[in-house]
């Protein structure tokens, strides 16, 4: 079981913060305000595009794509999402089709610092340091944007949220040190559970990639990452969720995000310059498979995620040092 | 400047403060000063109490530039060797406690005249570094910061100041971690937790406004 590097991408001047891929392409978000756009169908990794630089003020901060959509929504420290994509009417023949701007989101009172699509595209949530979770309905076209609601249950500022992969139910991570999960009910969305048990910020949490079991991982400034397990729902209608297990200790500074993979694997990375990899032995046992330091040489490591490129399992990590490193995992 | 939050700070004097022994121009010079310096530093001294008042200073800036004057007459290429900027220097010099104190002590504290060092809000003893000899290795800094009194809400934006100076002069292998020291403090975890958290620092530091006080701040370090 190995980590071997493929490619290095050094794409931003200041730190990167934030990957997402869809669709063989890969998006960027760094402190240098910038957002780009890689190619990575037949592990070609060259640059597509560089999204308009002077649409944010500050940071960008987090980058997601809209399932089965080239829209990609980006949030900003300037406080505002932009959203982008292609006009897919638009003719084919004059060659490669430019990414435009498509709408700018205002609401939040500062700092956006994440932003994520629901599995159906129906819903865009976003995150910030106000303290709020906000969660906007999009139309087809990814022009028009409705507050859903607006989430004010954590104390402190919010730091990341994500989606369950195939359900409408969303997972934020905050400063407060818990995760909170919400899901709709009725016309509104509310709180369903709170995990409690990091004894710092919770930086990033990530959901099982599986139909029979819902469990989700979440990474701490407690050096620690934690598997959580959905029990059932009790007689008010909150849902029990249990600590499953605390992973192995590796990382010896904050961890920066997790991220689980479709086949089981747990990857998690942080300020230690580590790359950890997890796998489950039995049920709720886990064990390292594999570990890279210095993965971004000395820098500090911001991001992580799995992706497949046609038959290829990549891990992608981002980091202080302005790039994307991309990873072959052979299990 | 109208109201301080903290209106009586105890100071010490800058040539007190601690310093690498070989480097010591200031000791150099200061073993310069005659008798009847030292008898007019000491009845300034006890009129005024305290180091920080106006003349004092600039009896012993005076004091000082003679003693530099004389010590020229001595040594004619110390311009020379003082001009000679660390920038290029050798980059194999291990980093010590000392060092950071250097790049801190002269931070100019954000409602005072006067240095953190001089304040005593860093101490070389409350610094400490872990250096790897490895320089493809990450290395540590530990910082430990005592505001003057346990209620300062100056505390964050020192800490700040002292994390963007830091950053900004170390190596990127150096993880930087800046606390109150025990007990120095009636919101200390609250203010630790915001130093150290990475996003915070980096939002921070694209808000105008802060950033213009904390470079006024760094502008008296050396």
């Amino acid at each position: 079981m190995s980590i071997k590097l493929l490619k290095s991408l050094k794409l931003h001047k200041d730190k990167l913060w934030s990957v997402d891929c869809s669709k063989g392409l890969m998006a960027t978000a760094s402190s240098d305000r910038k957002i780009k756009l890689v190619n990575l169908k037949n592990l070609d990794f060259q640059l597509v595009e560089e999204l308009d630089d002077s649409t944010h003020k500050k940071s960008v901060r987090s980058v997601s794509f809209r399932p089965h959509s080239s829209i990609l929504a980006a949030g900003s420290f300037d406080s505002t999402i932009s959203i982008w994509g292609k006009d897919e009417e638009a003719s084919i023949e004059d060659g490669y089709q430019e990414t435009e701007l498509l709408a700018i989101i205002e609401g939040h009172e500062n700092e956006v610092k994440g932003v994520a699509w629901s599995h159906s595209g129906y819903f865009l949530a976003s995150c910030s340091r106000d303290k709020s979770v906000w969660i906007w309905e999009a139309d087809e076209m990814g022009e028009e944007y409705e507050c859903l609601s607006v989430l004010q249950e954590h104390s402190q500022d919010v730091k990341h949220v994500v989606w369950h992969p195939a359900m409408h139910l969303l997972a934020s991570s905050s400063y407060d040190d818990t995760v909170r999960l919400w899901k709709e009910d009725a016309d509104d969305w509310e709180c369903a559970a709170v995990l409690n048990g990091h004894e710092g910020t919770v930086w990033c949490s990530d959901f099982e990639k599986s139909e029979s079991s819902l469990r989700l991982v979440s990474c701490s400034d407690d050096t620690t990452v934690r598997v959580w397990k959905y029990e059932e729902e009790d007689e008010n209608g909150e849902d029990i969720w249990t600590l499953e297990s605390v992973l192995p200790s590796v990382h010896s500074r904050a961890v920066y995000a997790v991220s689980w993979s479709p086949d089981g694997y747990i990857a998690s990375v942080g300020s230690d310059g580590q790359i950890v990899i997890y796998t489950e032995d039995e049920s709720g046992k886990w064990k390292v498979i594999a570990k890279q330091h210095e993965a971004h040489s000395v820098f500090e490591i911001n991001t992580v995620q799995w992706t497949r490129v046609g038959d290829t399992n990549l891990l992608i990590t981002g980091g202080d040092d302005g790039c994307a490193n991309i990873w072959f995992f052979i299990p | 400047m109208s109201e301080f939050i903290n209106e009586n700070p105890d100071i010490l004097d800058e040539n007190l403060l601690p310093s690498r022994k070989e480097e010591e121009g200031d000791a150099f010079q200061d073993e310069a000063l005659n008798t009847v310096n030292l008898l007019r530093r000491k009845r300034l001294l006890k009129i005024h109490q305290t180091t920080a008042c106006k003349v004092y200073r600039n009896v012993e800036l005076i004091d000082r530039l003679k003693a530099q004057e004389m010590a020229l007459d001595q040594v004619p290429d110390l311009t020379a060797s003082e001009t000679e900027e660390s920038d290029e220097g050798e980059p194999e010099d291990p980093i010590d406690a000392q060092e950071i104190y250097d790049m801190i002590a002269h931070i100019s504290d954000p409602e005072h005249p006067l240095t953190l060092g001089q304040l005593a809000v860093v101490n070389l003893p409350d610094i400490e570094v872990s250096e790897s000899n490895d320089k493809s290795k990450i290395s540590e800094v530990l910082v430990k910061i005592t505001p003057t009194i346990t209620h300062c809400s100056l505390a964050t934006l020192i800490g700040l100041g002292i994390r963007v100076r830091l950053e900004r002069s170390l190596p990127s292998r150096y993880r930087i971690t800046i606390l109150l020291k025990e007990g120095s403090h009636q919101s200390e975890n609250q203010v630790n937790k915001q130093l150290n958290d990475k996003e915070r620092v980096a939002a921070a530091c694209e808000n105008d406004q802060l950033l213009g006080v904390v470079s006024k701040m760094l502008s008296t370090c050396k």
